[in-house]
């Protein structure tokens, strides 16, 4: 049975093996599920990236009619993600530092490091340093929603934080209290 | 009559056997005998079998085994003759009488005729059968034994001194206490029920005023349990219970299985008895309708001659019947030195015994090498003769093949196991450990047997001709059905199974599945590999598969393709789809896709390389 890609209406590439009816069900044999849960978090971090989107939830895979539907149900086979075996996914993911759970002390929602920290903040610093805002205090606030749509515009503040205290800590940002929150000013790599 | 007189009504539903005193030996037996109770037939003895044993002679009545049945002692039997039979009359056997000192109640006699001075109809307890103790070295006696053997302790050989003498008038507590020892409670509680009931014409006994309360309860004929008397069968078990105006009239005879069994005469022909005791009245004859006269009155005449009664001492050892070391008399076997002889015949009994049971096999040493040669002579011509049967099927009119045809298979197996069980090593019997000394040897051996079953020898089919696979437990019942006799054990069989795979070809060799232990012997193509690329190549071609579908294709049990479907996946050849992962409404078209069964796909997930969207 030859498998084959499929786009969404959102123009997403799906994989050919989301057509194949095993993709959605959790394999006893631990190399084949491997092999699975591997293929899994990609396509769920390709396709929140491609959207766009930070947070995945087990109850995603409950209710049908969710922006995930397109990735967890696959309606021309008549298959879907089954909850349980999304949570093992979401844990494997978690193990792989690919997500983590968001509130933490829960396993039923996480947010995907469809980005690694680091890379979110080499793509912060880059945005600083592309904007020529740096040696200025910029609030939170204003990296969230700058008047110039960017690559951070709308990711979560956990996120933000994280990648501010990564470029703090290799002494390229400088995190500053102002009076109606929290602000940030990068610096210069060669200013020190 | 004579026969009311002498004869003692026994329960025939009891085998004989269990009837007899333990010293008391069954010597002849004779069905379809009719007794004549003095010169008359006896109507209601005319159809049922006679025993002849040491001391008695039993009637055991055919239709009505129950209620007509008696017994009769020897040591009441004067003189025999026999009449042979002439045309239709059937040969006969009369028995002639003793005449015996008469009582002064005349309604009924002890049993035993002896010194003992009871002259009491319902006696409640007959002290010979009782348990009892010997004052002289306090051995305690076993119930059961003959009147004789009873009147002499079995241990020192001293006399039992007396009968208590309160028992006749102790009554029901003597009942009481032989309630406690015999645990034969419907005897002992139906005797005072006969007393209370049945004063009859006693002067002496006082046993009319037995206490009412034991009176009361009536014992279950079949299972002893005593019931309230107003239950017309047993609460237990169910058995009707005999009303009490039977039991009166003595028809039924308290049910027990051992001598004790009390015999009550009728009492209702006090009157007649003085004619009927005329010399030539006293007798009873069997009639022997069918035959077997000459042989019974021959035993009959013996155990005559024999006296038992008079308690020779060889008699009372049943051992040792035969031997004659035992005539000592009867003040010689008193006191110590008694004891001691008791003990020492014993003990050449046993050796004696043991001495004739070594001599057969004496002699089977010496003949042992004739046995050898007749055996394999036997078997050959058993081979021959099932060779040419098979060989030549057409021939099937001729002589020699009728013969062979003659010769069960059964038969012959049965002669080939004797003769394996004697030891004698041969072709084509099954293999047994007394054959092969050495164990690998036997190991070995064994494995060529279990190859030549499982894979059939020339025409024969094997177990295995049309299965592949096959299951352990089956493989190990079969071959023990195969060889019949020596069943090997099954650990045995498991240490013969590492060796089949040289014994076999294509190889046979055992497998056990992981997840449930199962074990099976297999060929090649059901090796996990050979059965995994097959099944490969079938999802391959044929696309997605449920158990079921492979099962069909394999040709084998669903179970076991159960199991081997799961040691294909855990080497991740094929992956699984399970349906319950399917949309929770189904769509239309879908329907194939609703079964609730596994499918079986080929690892799809083996070598996938991403092919979904690239980020820029």
């Amino acid at each position: 049975m030859q498998l084959s890609t499929h786009t969404t209406p959102s123009g997403f590439l799906l994989p050919s093996i989301h057509s194949a009816p095993p993709f959605f069900t959790q394999q006893p044999n631990p190399a084949t599920q491997a092999i699975v849960a591997e293929q899994w978090s990609k396509l769920i971090l390709s396709y929140a990236r491609f959207r766009n989107m930070f947070t995945l939830r087990v109850e995603d895979a409950e209710i049908p009619g969710g922006e995930w539907d397109e990735v967890l149900r696959n309606e021309r086979i008549n298959r879907r993600l089954l909850p349980a075996h999304l949570a093992s996914l979401i844990a494997d993911m978690v193990s792989k530092n690919l997500a983590s759970y968001d509130p933490p002390n829960q396993t039923r929602s996480v947010l995907l490091w469809w980005r690694q920290p680091d890379e979110w903040a080499e793509v912060l610093y880059q945005w600083a340093d592309s904007t020529g805002q740096m040696n200025t205090i910029l609030t939170f606030y204003e990296i969230l929603d700058p008047p110039v749509p960017s690559a951070l515009s709308g990711i979560p503040i956990t996120v933000l934080r994280r990648a501010v205290s990564i470029l703090t800590k290799s002494q390229r940002a400088q995190i500053i209290s102002v009076s109606d929150g929290e602000g940030v000013r990068f610096l210069s790599r060669n200013g020190k | 009559m004579s026969l009311k007189r002498y004869a003692k009504s026994v329960d025939g539903t009891i085998p004989v056997q269990a009837l007899l005193y333990t010293d008391e030996d069954l010597l002849a037996s004779q069905e379809s005998v009719g007794i004549y109770d003095g010169p008359q037939k006896s109507a209601q003895h005319q159809a049922g079998s006679v025993y002849a044993t040491t001391y008695r002679l039993f009637y055991i009545d055919t239709a009505h085994p129950r209620s007509r049945s008696f017994a009769l002692d020897l040591s009441d039997v004067g003189r025999t003759d026999y009449y042979a039979g002439l045309l239709r009359s059937s040969s006969k056997v009369t028995l002639y009488l003793r005449a015996r000192p008469k009582p002064e109640t005349a309604t009924s006699e002890h049993p035993i005729g002896s010194g003992t001075p009871q002259s009491n109809v319902t006696g409640a307890e007959d002290p010979v059968f009782d348990s009892w103790e010997c004052e002289v070295c306090s051995y305690r006696n076993p119930p059961g034994l003959s009147p004789t053997a009873a009147r002499i302790c079995g241990l020192c050989g001293v006399p039992r001194s007396s009968v208590k003498p309160t028992s006749v008038f102790a009554k029901s507590s003597a009942a009481a206490s032989y309630h406690l020892s015999s645990s034969l409670p419907s005897s002992s509680l139906n005797l005072p029920a006969f007393g209370a009931a049945a004063p009859s014409s006693q002067t002496s006994s006082p046993e009319s005023t037995v206490d009412g309360k034991t009176d009361e309860e009536v014992a279950c004929p079949a299972c002893t349990f005593l019931n309230h008397p107003s239950l017309p069968a047993c609460e237990i078990c169910g058995t009707p219970l005999p009303r009490r105006p039977f039991a009166m009239r003595a028809l039924h005879p308290p049910a027990k299985s051992a001598p004790t069994s009390r015999p009550i005469t009728p009492m209702t022909d006090d009157d007649d008895d003085d004619d009927a005791d005329s010399p030539d009245k006293r007798m009873i004859r069997l009639s022997f309708r069918k035959g077997g006269d000459k042989a019974f009155y021959n035993v009959l005449r013996r155990s005559l001659l024999g006296k038992a009664w008079e308690g020779g001492s060889s008699i009372t050892k049943p051992v040792s019947a035969g031997a004659p070391l035992a005539k000592a008399s009867d003040t010689a076997r008193s006191g110590i030195t008694g004891i001691l002889q008791t003990v020492d015949d014993t003990k050449k009994t046993t050796e004696n015994n043991m001495q004739d049971a070594l001599q057969d096999l004496e002699a089977l040493m010496i003949k042992w090498k004739d046995m050898v040669r007749l055996a394999q002579d036997l078997n050959e011509r058993l081979t021959a003769a099932s060779t040419s049967a098979s060989g030549a099927p057409s021939a099937g009119d001729t002589g020699p093949a009728m013969i062979t045809q003659a010769v069960e298979p059964e038969e012959a197996t049965f002669i080939r196991s004797s003769l394996a069980q004697l030891g004698l090593q041969m072709n084509n019997t099954p293999v047994t450990l007394d054959m092969v000394r050495d164990e690998r040897r036997w190991v070995e051996e064994l494995a060529k047997e279990l190859a030549g079953i499982l894979q059939g020898q020339g025409k024969a089919q094997g177990m295995m001709r049309r299965r592949g696979i096959i299951g352990l437990d089956e493989v190990w019942g079969g071959w023990n059905r195969a060889r019949g006799v020596a069943l090997i054990p099954p650990a045995t069989f498991l240490q013969v199974l590492p060796q089949l795979p040289s014994y076999t070809s294509p190889p046979i060799q055992m497998r056990t599945f992981q997840s449930s232990g199962l074990s099976v012997l297999h060929t090649p193509p059901y090796t996990r590999a050979a059965f995994a690329s097959r099944m490969v190549s079938l999802l391959t071609l044929a696309g997605p598969k449920t158990t079921v579908d492979v099962a069909h294709e394999e040709e084998l049990p669903i179970a076991l393709v159960q199991e081997m479907v799961g040691e294909v996946e855990d080497a991740g050849e094929i992956c699984r789809d399970e349906s319950e992962s399917g949309v929770s409404i189904p769509t239309v078209g879908a329907g194939r896709w609703a079964s609730g069964e596994v499918r079986w796909w080929v690892n799809v997930f083996r070598g996938y390389v991403w092919d979904g969207h690239e980020f820029a």
